[in-house]
């Protein structure tokens, strides 16, 4: 029976494909392979798995895989209760944005920091950005969160109709989104956002509007940091 | 929401309990820091969940998804990373290997963990420790050719379990 005598062939295939088969028997080997395609079919596919294994280092292979710590489960379910109740709070603030009027040119400024009392290590750090353009205010209270960090934002005196896309800067450099926005005229705007990175780890808030970017250093002083 | 869309709290930890494990090993295995795979794996399942009406069963499975989000968390990590100031600035740059090939060594180790213990022993003793036949024969207690049968079945029990964790050919 040709089944048979396959299976007797194919048993060689993993030695084969793995470069192991002594010179005759790969040899014979190679000597059905030309006449049976579907040992070549299954041979081909042995080769292409066995050069894969180049790749694998036998000592991690060996050492057990490792796990993330328990309580990673419950931090990320947590985050997402979180995020889904900041989620709810942000629908019915954006509602209740009001109605008012101004514009104005929009400049790169320096920011003037307001930094709470660093002994006291508070759950929330408010930022403001200082010397806007006339008829401009932006500020911002940061709150830290299993998420990352919160961020309530408040934007007056800008073109009503601006997009706002907020920001905020890690100490590494890196740029983690906290959203976007749009300003509607409103004496008392206020948006809230969130955003991947820690408050412990922010270095810097800063809104892209209208063209033009603002930044401001944020101390970072969760209560994690404390 | 569609069907199997991870859309409220239970289908995130129910994903969790799924793949958090592999998700984590590769976090791992490519960030090479604790810290740095677990803040990966929150990210993957945040940015899972926030999407999930996006995931469609139709096209591929949850855990094909979640390798996708993954990677490209693992991507922007090791960018952050990368951008850091480093201590020494004469200090030689840690090898970056390209996310593929990462992805592909872990999905090649994964499937080498997930084979079974006969078929991985004989791949390690032959293959990687490059011991004759005969001699992991002996120590096993079994013919030589059962020895040459499971480095067969080793290799197909291989291409199955790569097939299985999303290697493709």
């Amino acid at each position: 029976m040709r089944a048979d005598r396959c299976r007797e062939w194919r048993e060689w295939l993993g030695a084969y494909a793995l470069g192991q088969l002594p010179g005759e028997e790969r040899a014979a080997l190679e000597a059905h392979l030309d006449g049976c395609p579907g040992c070549r079919a299954e041979a081909e596919a042995l080769l292409g798995v066995a050069g894969l294994l180049l790749l694998a280092d036998p000592e991690r292979v060996a050492a057990p895989a490792p796990r993330p710590p328990a309580e990673l489960g419950e931090r990320i379910a947590a985050s997402v209760r979180v995020e889904r109740r900041a989620r709810r709070r942000r629908g019915r603030l954006r509602l209740g944005f009001a109605l008012a009027g101004a514009g104005a040119a929009v400049a790169i400024v320096l920011a003037v920091v307001l930094l709470p009392a660093a002994d006291e290590a508070p759950p929330t750090e408010h930022v403001e950005f200082g010397s806007l353009p006339g008829g401009i205010e932006i500020s911002a209270t940061l709150e830290p969160h299993a998420f990352g960090t919160e961020v309530h934002l408040y934007v007056h005196g800008v073109r009503s109709g601006t997009l706002c896309r907020v920001f905020l800067r890690g100490r590494d450099g890196a740029t983690f989104s906290a959203g976007s926005f749009r300003y509607r005229y409103g004496e008392d705007s206020r948006a809230v956002l969130s955003s991947a990175l820690d408050l412990s780890r922010t270095a810097a808030i800063g809104v892209h509007a209208g063209g033009r970017t603002f930044v401001t250093p944020v101390s970072g002083l969760g209560p994690r940091a404390g | 929401m569609p069907a199997g869309a991870l859309g409220n709290e239970r289908d995130v930890r129910e994903a969790y309990a799924a793949h958090a494990g592999e998700l984590y090993g590769f976090a791992l295995r490519s960030l090479g820091d604790r810290g740095l795979a677990e803040e990966a794996v929150q990210e993957t399942f945040l940015r899972a969940w926030r999407a999930g009406d996006r995931f469609d069963p139709q096209i591929g499975s949850l855990r094909t998804w979640l390798f996708a989000i993954v990677r490209n968390v693992v991507i922007d990590l090791g960018r952050a990373r990368a951008t850091r100031p480093r201590l020494v600035e004469d200090a030689a740059e840690p090898a970056v290997e390209p996310i593929e090939e990462v992805l592909l060594t872990w999905q090649v180790e994964e499937a080498l963990r997930r084979i079974g213990e006969q078929h991985r022993r004989v791949l390690l003793e032959t293959y990687y420790r490059g011991r004759p036949y005969a001699e992991v024969a002996a120590e096993l207690g079994v013919p030589e050719g059962t020895v040459k049968s499971r480095v067969y079945y080793g290799l197909r029990a291989m291409r199955v379990a790569l097939e299985e964790i999303g290697y493709e050919s």
